[in-house]
Parts: C-alpha cells; sequence; structure tokens
C-alpha cells in the first residue's frame, strides 16, 4: 500500500477529481442499498397480501428513481477516477520523455531500447491502473463491502451475516493466490510466446542461409517444437484462470447456502421476515464484488509500486554530461585544437585515443584515416561532448570546450553520422531537422549542395515523400546524402562528416567535396572515411592506428612515404577500376591513371 | 468467409470440441438450476412450515452438490475450450511459419521483415483472442443466458417474456456499443502506437537530436500526440460510463422493478408464491454480468477478425519458391555449370542480367566483377535457384537447373554468403545446422580446414561456445570463418562464394585468404570477387556492367588484350616502381 503513499504529490496535485470521484463512490454504494431494502419490503408485502397498489408504485418508483441517479453517479465517478489517472500517465510518460532528452549517450549505450519503451509503455501502464481503478477497489471494496456488511447485520440479522460471510475470506485468500500463480506462469508464457518471436526474426533475417542449404523443414520442426512449448506454457495459465469462475461460483454457493439454511430457523423463529431473507441474498450478491476486488487489488498495488520504483529509478538519473556553471553562451568560432593526453570510455581500461594534438586554422579540412576501430569516430564525436576527455582538452578559436555551454557548442557544430539516421517524417522536414522554420528554396538549396535533389525529385511526392516504414525505402547512398543536406542546412561552424560519403559512388563524391569547398569558405571542416578519396583533398590528413596518429600531412606528403597511407591508396585506386568494369564512363580515372603510370 | 476458413481449423478437435461443449451444458444447467432449488425450498417447505428432515437433508446436500458439479464441469470446460482455441492457434501459427519457408525470395524482397514476423506472431496471437473469447466468452454465456430464459419461463410464462422485452434493448445497447467502440478504440490503438512509435525513434535517434539541439521541440511533439491519446483514452471512459457496466446496471435495476410491480399487482387480486419472486430476481441478477462480459470482448473480436484476414491473405500468397520440375532427379556429378543465353529481371520490366552465357569446367573458378548492380549477386541468385522466372538454360553437369531435386542442390551446390549469418545457438550447431549425418570429427575437421579451428578452440568452451543473436560477440572475420566451415562440413562440389567487403585484421585476413584458395581446390567455383588474389587465380573473368558481360577472358588473355587488366597490370607496374 505504499504506492499510495508514493503517489500522494498526485492525488494532491489532482484532489478536487479524486475528492469528486471518491465522494460520488460513497454515495453510490449508500444508494445502492436501497434497492435490496425495497425487495424486502415488497416480498413481504406479497406474502402477507398488505400490499397496496400506491405502496406499490411508491416502491417502485424508488428503485426507478435510484437506479437513474445512480446511473449518472456512476458515470461521473469514472470521469473523474479514470480521468485523473490518465492523466498520471500523460505527466509521467512526458517526464520520462524530457528526462530522455536530457540524457548522455552513456545512458543510451547501457540500456536497450526494448527495455527504456517496457518502462514508458508497460510501467506507465500499471502505474496509471493504481492510480484509477486501484483506488477505486480500495475505496469500493472498503466503503461497499463495509456498507453491504453493515446494513445487514444491523437491519437485517448480524448473526446471520457472521455466518454468511464465512465462506468470503476463502475467496479472497483463493482469488488472490491465483493471481500470483497466474502471474508466474503467465510471465514464463511471454517469455516462451517472445522465443517464437525472435525464432521467427532470425528465420526471416536469414532466409538466404536457410534456402542456401536447405533448412526448411529443419526450421519447421524446430518451430512446431518452441510453439508447442507456447502452447503449453498457455494451458499452464489457463488452468489456473479457469480456476476464478468456479471457485467464485462454489463459494458464494456455499454462502448462499448458509445464508439461506440458516436464514430459514430465523424466519420460522421469527426473528427475520421472509422478505428480508431476500433482501439479504441480495445483499449478499453485491458482496461478491468487493470480496474479488480486494483479492485483485493486492496483485495491482504489488505491479504498481515496483513499475513505479523503476519509473522513479530511471527518472533519479543524472545526465553525465552537463553545461559546466559560469560557461559562455556565445557560439565558438575559430581554429580547432586537439590537445588529448589520453581518453579513455568509461568503465573500459585501454585508452581509445593516445597523443592526440592537432591544430587547424578556420577554414581548413581535416582528414582522419585508418582501419576499423581505430578511433576515427571517437576523434569526430568528441567535439558533439558526447562523452568528455578527462586528460586533455579540445578548443574552438582559444576557448576549451568545456567552457561553452552545450546547446552553444552543439549549434557551431554540424555533424553528420556514420549510421545515418532519418526520421520517419517527409524528406522535407527531415533535411530541415535542425532548422524546422527554413524555407523550401533553404532546404532545395542544401540538398543540391549534398547532390540530392535530383534524386528527390524523382520521388512521387518529391520533397514530401514520407521516409521510413510507412514511406518510401531509400539507398544507403541516397541516406548518407540526406543527412549531409540536413547538416549543411546549419551552415555550421564546424562540419564533422563521420564516414558520410562510403555509399557514394566516385563521381558523386566528387561533387560534394567540390560543393563543399566552393560553399565553406573560411569555415572549418572534418572528414573520417575510409575511401581515401574523400580525404585526399584535405590540408591535413591523419592516419590513426589503435587511437594514435601514426603518419600526419597532405596527400602528397603522405604518398611519399612508404606507409599505410600510400599502400592503402595504391589498393584502392586497383580496386575502384576493378570494381568499375570496363564501361566507358570511367575513362577519365583510366586515363589519369595511365598519365600517372607512363 | 474469414469466420469459415476458422471454422475449419476446429475440424480435427471436433471431438474434444464436442465434450466441451457438453460439459458446457452440464455445468450451465446445474448453475442454472440452484436459484430454482431455493425457490422450491421457499414455496413447497419454507412457507408451509413444512419440514420434513429427509427431504430438506436430500435438498440441501443436493443444492450444494449442484454447486461443486457446475463448479468442477465450468472448470474443465473452460480448460477445454481454452485448449482447443490454443491447438487452433498453434496450427495456424504452423502452417504460416511454414508456408512463409516455402516462399520465393522474391516475396522476402518485397515485405519488410518487421511486418512480417508481426504477422506470424502478434496476429496469430489476436486471432488466439478471437478463439478463446469466442468459444469461451460468447459460447459459454449464451448458453447460460438461454439456460436462465428458460428457468424463467419454467417459472412463469408471462413474467418471464416480459423479461424477454428487455432482450431487444440490451441487443440495441450492445449494438451502439460496438458500433462506437470499434471507432474509439481503433483511435486509440492508433494514437498510443503513434506515441510508442515516436518513442522509439527518439531513443534511438537521441544523438541526432541532442546534436542538432531538437529537444525541446520534439518534447513540445510528443506531448501534442500524448495528449491526443489521452483525449482518445478519456472518450474510451465517457463511452465505457455511458454504455458499459453503468447502464447495464441500470438496466437491471429496472428489470428488478418490472419484476416487483408485476409480482405486487399479482398479490392484489391472488396469492403468489414467494419463491418464484426469489427465484425470479436471482435468475435477473445474473442476468446482466455475461451480458458485459460479451460487451467487453466485442472490439477485440473485430480487432482479431483483422488479424485473421491478415494471415489469411499471407497463407494464400503465390509468390513461392522456385522447386523441382520433371521427376528425372539429376545428381551433381563434377559440377560442370553452363549459361545460356540468361536474362533475367526481378520486376518483369527491367532486366538486370542480359544474354549471360559462360561454362566454368570442373575444377575451374570463375571470377565475376563489376559495379554494384552490375548482376553479379543476380546471377548467384539464379545459380542458387532463388528466383525461377529467367530466361534462357542454367545447366549444371548437362542437366537443367530447374529438374534438380531441393535437396541434391542444396547439398552439391555450397553458397557463401557475403553477410555471414549466424544462428542463435553453438559454434558447433552453427556448422552443422539441422544436417544430423554431420558428425562432430567432420565439425572440427572443416573448421581445421577454413583455419577456425585455432581461433574456437581458443573460446572459453570451444565448439560449444554460445552465439548470440546474429553472433554480434565474434569479429566480422571469425563469422566469415565460421561460415567458411559451415558450408565445407557438406563437402559441395560446387561453390558459390559472395566474398565480403568488410575489412578485417590482418591476421583473420590471411586466414580468410588461405580458407578460401583451398575450398576452391578441386570445386567449381563461380565467386564475386573481391580479392585481388581470387581474381588473379581465377581461370575466367567475367567483368560485367549493366547486366551484361563487357569483358572476358583468363587473367593473361585480359592481360594481353589491351583493355582493363592491361591497364591494371600497368599500374601495378608503376606502383612497384615508384
Amino acid at each position: 500500500m505504499k504506492i499510495f503513499l508514493d503517489l500522494l504529490w498526485f492525488f494532491r496535485q489532482e484532489k478536487r477529481a479524486y475528492l469528486i470521484g471518491v465522494g460520488t463512490l460513497l454515495i453510490v454504494a449508500m444508494l445502492e442499498m436501497i434497492p435490496p431494502y425495497v425487495v424486502g419490503v415488497v416480498v413481504d408485502g406479497v406474502k402477507d397480501q398488505t400490499l397496496t397498489m400506491s405502496t406499490l408504485l411508491k416502491w417502485t418508483g424508488t428503485i426507478v428513481g435510484v437506479a437513474v441517479v445512480v446511473y449518472g453517479l456512476r458515470y461521473l465517478w469514472r470521469i473523474f477516477l479514470f480521468g485523473a489517472s490518465s492523466r498520471l500517465a500523460r505527466l509521467l510518460r512526458n517526464r520520462l520523455y524530457e528526462h530522455f532528452t536530457e540524457m548522455s549517450p552513456q545512458f543510451f549505450h547501457q540500456r536497450r531500447t526494448g527495455d527504456l519503451m517496457a518502462h514508458a509503455t508497460n510501467d506507465i501502464s500499471a502505474i496509471e491502473l493504481t492510480a484509477g481503478d486501484g483506488v477505486l477497489t480500495l475505496v469500493d471494496s472498503l466503503s461497499l463491502g463495509g456498507i453491504v456488511v453493515l446494513t445487514m447485520a444491523t437491519t437485517i440479522s448480524w448473526k446471520l451475516t457472521l455466518f454468511a460471510l464465512l465462506p468470503m475470506p476463502i475467496m479472497a485468500w483463493a482469488t488472490s493466490r491465483y493471481g500470483n500463480m497466474l502471474h508466474e506462469r503467465f510471465h514464463a508464457a511471454q517469455e516462451a510466446f517472445s522465443t517464437i518471436n525472435d525464432k521467427v526474426q532470425e528465420n526471416i533475417s536469414g532466409v538466404r542461409v536457410v534456402k542456401a542449404f536447405g533448412q526448411e523443414e529443419a526450421e519447421k520442426a524446430d518451430f512446431a517444437r518452441l510453439s508447442q512449448d507456447v502452447v503449453q506454457k498457455n494451458i499452464r495459465v489457463a488452468k489456473i484462470d479457469a480456476l476464478f469462475d468456479p471457485t467464485i461460483l462454489l463459494v458464494v454457493g456455499c454462502s448462499y447456502f448458509l445464508s439461506v439454511a440458516i436464514g430459514a430457523r430465523y424466519v420460522l423463529h421469527g426473528e427475520i421476515t421472509i422478505g428480508e431473507l431476500t433482501q439479504f441474498t441480495i445483499l449478499l450478491g453485491h458482496l461478491i464484488w468487493p470480496m474479488l476486488a480486494f483479492g485483485w487489488l493486492f496483485n495491482i498495488v504489488e505491479r504498481g509500486r515496483a513499475s513505479y520504483d523503476r519509473v522513479d529509478a530511471l527518472l533519479n538519473i543524472k545526465a553525465t554530461v552537463v553545461s559546466q556553471e559560469g560557461a559562455s553562451v556565445d557560439i565558438p568560432s575559430g581554429e580547432l585544437r586537439y590537445e588529448i593526453e589520453q581518453f579513455v570510455y568509461p568503465e573500459k581500461e585501454t585508452p581509445a585515443l593516445r597523443d592526440i594534438h592537432i591544430q587547424l586554422p578556420q577554414g581548413q579540412t581535416l582528414g582522419i584515416v585508418g582501419k576499423t576501430g581505430a578511433g576515427k569516430t571517437t576523434l569526430l564525436k568528441l567535439w558533439l561532448r558526447e562523452f568528455d576527455v578527462a586528460q586533455g582538452d579540445l578548443k574552438i578559436g582559444g576557448t576549451s570546450i568545456y567552457d561553452t555551454t552545450l546547446s552553444s557548442l552543439r549549434s557551431a557544430v554540424g555533424y553528420v553520422p556514420q549510421d545515418h539516421f532519418l526520421f520517419s517524417a517527409t524528406i522535407a522536414e527531415n533535411i530541415a531537422f535542425g532548422r524546422p522554420d527554413a524555407t523550401q528554396a533553404e532546404i532545395e538549396e542544401a540538398a543540391k549542395l549534398a547532390c540530392i535533389h535530383e534524386d528527390i525529385l524523382h520521388f512521387s511526392e518529391g520533397y514530401n515523400t514520407l521516409v521510413g516504414e510507412r514511406g518510401v525505402t531509400l539507398s544507403g547512398g541516397q541516406k548518407q546524402r540526406i543527412s549531409i543536406a540536413r547538416a549543411l542546412l546549419l551552415n555550421p561552424e564546424v562540419l564533422i562528416l563521420d564516414d558520410s560519403l562510403s555509399a557514394v559512388d566516385a563521381k558523386t563524391e566528387k561533387a560534394i567535396l567540390d560543393a563543399l569547398q566552393a560553399n565553406r569558405q573560411n569555415k572549418t571542416t572534418l572528414i573520417s572515411a575510409h575511401r581515401l578519396s574523400a580525404i585526399e583533398h584535405a590540408e591535413q590528413i591523419v592516419v590513426l592506428e589503435e587511437g594514435a596518429i601514426v603518419e600526419r600531412g597532405t596527400h602528397e606528403d603522405l604518398m611519399n612515404v612508404d606507409g599505410w597511407y600510400a599502400t592503402m591508396y595504391q589498393r584502392q585506386q586497383l580496386e575502384s577500376l576493378v570494381a568499375q568494369g570496363g564501361g566507358a564512363d570511367d575513362s577519365e580515372e583510366t586515363r589519369r591513371l595511365s598519365q600517372a603510370t607512363s | 468467409m474469414i469466420l469459415r476458413r476458422l471454422a475449419a481449423y476446429l475440424k480435427p478437435h471436433r471431438k474434444t470440441l464436442l465434450l466441451a461443449f457438453l460439459l458446457l451444458l452440464c455445468g450451465t444447467s446445474a448453475e442454472v438450476w440452484t436459484p430454482k432449488m431455493v425457490q422450491i425450498f421457499i414455496d413447497d417447505y419454507l412457507t408451509p412450515r413444512n419440514f420434513d428432515v429427509n427431504a430438506l437433508t436430500w435438498l440441501g446436500a443436493g443444492f450444494l452438490l449442484l454447486h461443486v458439479a457446475a463448479a468442477g464441469f465450468n472448470y474443465f470446460q473452460l480448460v477445454m475450450f481454452n485448449k482447443i482455441a490454443q491447438w487452433v492457434v498453434q496450427q495456424l501459427r504452423i502452417d504460416v511459419f511454414g508456408k512463409v519457408q516455402h516462399l520465393g525470395l522474391e516475396f522476402f524482397d518485397r515485405t519488410p521483415a518487421g511486418s512480417l514476423v508481426s504477422r506470424i506472431t502478434n496476429d496469430t496471437e489476436a486471432v488466439k483472442e478471437l478463439f478463446v473469447s469466442v468459444l469461451s466468452t460468447f459460447l459459454q454465456n449464451t448458453v447460460f443466458l438461454i439456460g436462465c430464459f428458460l428457468m424463467m419461463f419454467s417459472l412463469d410464462v408471462k413474467l418471464a417474456s416480459y423479461c424477454l422485452l428487455f432482450m431487444p434493448v440490451v441487443i440495441g445497447i450492445m449494438w451502439l456499443y460496438r458500433y462506437f467502440s470499434t471507432k474509439i478504440y481503433h483511435i486509440t490503438r492508433e494514437k498510443l502506437s503513434q506515441l510508442n512509435a515516436k518513442l522509439n525513434e527518439s531513443i534511438s535517434g537521441m544523438n541526432i537530436i541532442q546534436a542538432f539541439r531538437q529537444e525541446a521541440r520534439l518534447r513540445k511533439d510528443f506531448a501534442e500526440t500524448n495528449h491526443e491519446h489521452y483525449t482518445a483514452n478519456v472518450r474510451n471512459i465517457r463511452l465505457n460510463g455511458l454504455l458499459l457496466r453503468p447502464i447495464m446496471d441500470m438496466m437491471y435495476l429496472l428489470a428488478l422493478v418490472l419484476i416487483l410491480y408485476f409480482f405486487g399487482k399479482q398479490s392484489l387480486s391472488t396469492s403468489v408464491e414467494v419463491g418464484v419472486i426469489y427465484a425470479f430476481i436471482n435468475y435477473i441478477e445474473r442476468f446482466f454480468q455475461p451480458v458485459i462480459q460479451m460487451m467487453l470482448r466485442l472490439s477485440q473480436m473485430q480487432q482479431a477478425l483483422v488479424s485473421a484476414e491478415r494471415v489469411f491473405v499471407l497463407l494464400d500468397d503465390e509468390r513461392m519458391a522456385p522447386t523441382q520440375q520433371g521427376a528425372e532427379n539429376p545428381e551433381v556429378g563434377d559440377g560442370l555449370i553452363e549459361f545460356r543465353d540468361v536474362s533475367f529481371s526481378y520486376d518483369g520490366q527491367t532486366d538486370v542480367l542480359k544474354n549471360i552465357s559462360f561454362t566454368a569446367k570442373p575444377g575451374q573458378t570463375v571470377a565475376l566483377v563489376g559495379h554494384t548492380g552490375s548482376g553479379k549477386s543476380s546471377i548467384i541468385n539464379l545459380l542458387m535457384r532463388f528466383y525461377p522466372q529467367y530466361r534462357g538454360e542454367i545447366r549444371i553437369d548437362g542437366a537443367s537447373l530447374r529438374e534438380f531435386a531441393d535437396e541434391e542442390l542444396r547439398k552439391k551446390v555450397g553458397l557463401v554468403l557475403q553477410d555471414p549469418f549466424l544462428f542463435v545457438g553453438d559454434v558447433k550447431g552453427n556448422i552443422r545446422l539441422a544436417n544430423d549425418g554431420i558428425t562432430d570429427e567432420q565439425i572440427v575437421e572443416a573448421a581445421k580446414f577454413v583455419q577456425a579451428d585455432g581461433f574456437i578452440q581458443k573460446l572459453p568452451q570451444g565448439y560449444e561456445e554460445p552465439v548470440v543473436e546474429r553472433g554480434a560477440t565474434f569479429s566480422s572475420g571469425q563469422r566469415q570463418l565460421l561460415s567458411f566451415a559451415r558450408t565445407m562440413a557438406l563437402n559441395p562440389k560446387v561453390l558459390v562464394l559472395d566474398e565480403a567487403t568488410a575489412s578485417v585484421d590482418t591476421e583473420t585476413e590471411e586466414a580468410i585468404q588461405a580458407a578460401l584458395e583451398k575450398m576452391r581446390q578441386g570445386r567449381t567455383t563461380i565467386a564475386i570477387a573481391h580479392r585481388l588474389s581470387t581474381i588473379q587465380d581465377a581461370d575466367l573473368i567475367l567483368v560485367l556492367h549493366r547486366g551484361e558481360i563487357v569483358e572476358r577472358g583468363t587473367h593473361q588473355e585480359l592481360l594481353a588484350s589491351q583493355g582493363l587488366y592491361h591497364k591494371m597490370y600497368l599500374l601495378q607496374q608503376g606502383g612497384v616502381a615508384s
């Protein structure tokens, strides 16, 4: 029940809704006592033949009145209670979302998207249920149950009430127990279900392997085995689930039996009338729900509490990367400097970067190359402050990026990631992601620079074409160029291209690089690449190996050293020649090669 | 139509279904009899003060026994109906999964994996709800309602007929509720899935959102959708408040008024048996609970029918994988491969291969080189018989590719994919797959052959080392070696190779090169080649451009032809010289 204390802040905030809701519930519980009483009176009147038409009309009219009023009140409390719990869900969901937007990458690296989603969906549902149905069942089972028992005991017979209630605790106990067993088995069934989900996922992703190795029948057998497991686990659930109704039937039956059997004795002794006995059994019917609800309440509260604790814990996590106090709000500009002794990722031991010292005057381009895992992306991402350097510093125009607010720093940096992530929105919205107020002309200008304008015009709805599952499927190269356009639209002081040209062909790559050079006068650009042609033109090129710089200089400098760069360059030239086949359109390149060799 | 197809799935369980239905009838009859017994007690014994101990004992025992019997019957009935629903859905699931196994790759090319998975699992799960609710809730409650009415008629025909008048009203309310709830339910679901999609996307793209400083805008955006979801939710609460339990409770009270008025008025002229009033009140009280339960299931049912339809559409898909034609059962012998004038189009409009002809003699290596989209992968896809609709002729050892049995083809033609796909399980299982004929020794042998044994031995659990989803704990080079071993364990006659371009560390690269060379020995090999070593070793090099072979020959011939190879050769000389 601690959860109700935890949620006190919300009950206070929604004082009106809860007061009206709970008040209405109490009134309904009291009004509900009237019809059974009327039944008792009428039955006795019928039996004793003392009923007159006017009294009959009076009594039945009373019930009609009660029926209408109760209908209205029941509608009311639902709106107030469930409305409030829906608002709680809305509030928590917004809070979580806002919290997510403040979290550093480390937070997302440590958690799986699925888990975070589960907190925002399942856990919030459980809390919503506690604040709505939980409060309802608590109030209802206590008030309705209390009033019914009180009515039975005071107006009819307290002894009979006691006998009739004897079997009831069994029901509350049994249903609560079933609830726990069900929870456990249901969990197992859910897990079995998610296993077949994974199986299907794997089977479909690996369809080529399945077909090439003729694994179809084996896969079918495997799937049949897994789904058999699902059936078994679900039947285990059904076996408990099916216990609820018969148990209630049985316990209620016993209660009825006791009340009628013992009640009959009291009727004989004249302690109660037959009408009162009938009234009593109707009231007994009203007790089933509060009893059931009480068993149910424990389950709701249990789950609500666990969920609330999880959500609360999540909300209390502090961001690891924040603006320092007194940080400058000016947007930084000027030459870039790397002054890194070493950089180690949190919870890692070997440094990802060592001894990096680079000075890049404003307006120049830095090319970063090296093998996969050499540290290229790490080196670039430091500017975004996804992780902070402890030993060393990064400076823009002489000011440390740590002395600038996160927001100002990020507005100076335009970033094109390696894994081109686009949002499910239109192409125009994706390009204008960083500046939603950009005009169509500006968007098209950026698209032209990124050599994607023509492609976009070919889509059925041009710039309004949707991207993502429900929209057009873009090729890797198209996605890359849209991400480039997205960054270019900001015309940032520092542009970072993290292997962002890997999926475009050589001609497009050259066109984009030319456009960048022409349009980014006095602006600094950082490019990492596997294909060396993307950084050939850079004023400074560094070759990374295991986080350290092993070669540096211009393209010409590096070609004159017999190192990784020169070897790689030769090899890539050869491979690109092979890959391009004997078509006529690469004549320029072959001519260049022939000239180089002759 | 959908219902009939679903009903067909019940056929194998006819007997169980009948038994369950009998149990349901027994349980319900026992249940509806109990108020009647109280009526007998009140009218025949209590009111006339007739206390025959023997008869009363029987009556009391009968009352309790009926409850126990009703509880017992109902329990088994509920479990049985649920079992039937589970079995039916299992069969449906196996059918649809099996169907998908035999669909051609053209189907997979055009169907997003996510929606396919959801069809096989989530949609069938929704169908399960349909069976559970139809079989248990609807059948049981309908039988119960009919039982109630039968008893009421047996007590008083006139009043029972009056009570029957409530039925059209109740059905009318149900209809209204269904009409509105389907819409609102739909909107609520839609909003919820939008909400989740936004959340999911934001979590995955948070680095972009932060890098572009769009946190505030997206928060606002999310809050809007969240609010829309709330609004839909409130509408749902309103509807449930107006048309669900509260209105049914009101109907109950009105029915109570009818009963009281009826008997009260009757009592003015004649005497009335009190027990009958008791029984009537009791039946009416029990009448409305099942109605509410059925109403709650209605929108769920609607949803389930939509899901069922989607599943059946998938079951009816006709894009089947190509299978053996004719009954010749040719065998792959030495591995002579011929392509004769083969043209191919994925969509039936633009040809991605145009008049491809070449021959790979037994033991030879044919290297395919060219741009992405030049048709290299299509040649391999055709040779693996992934797509049926090509023109021209592909022959292996003189027999048409179309005539081979699946098993023969899959055993003798080994494919090594560019993206080495690993299954969840262990290393051994990933090499063996489901071919039980492969012994542990053969697995180790295959691993040694491709030089994978070295790193496998170093794993903490060796060949039993667990493999997680997509083999994420292995490096890309290790994954490639494992997939080599998988192919070599079958000892195929023909090797179809899609060389990976992914860069790996030098050590693994050397192992891969050596393995590839060994694998090609004595096998006809068709390779999409990226490694110069593979290309140079090839007996025939096909240079593809836009679906056509633009240059062909051996390494030497191509060098002599003054074409591309000649230039390459010159370049290499120059490279060495400088």
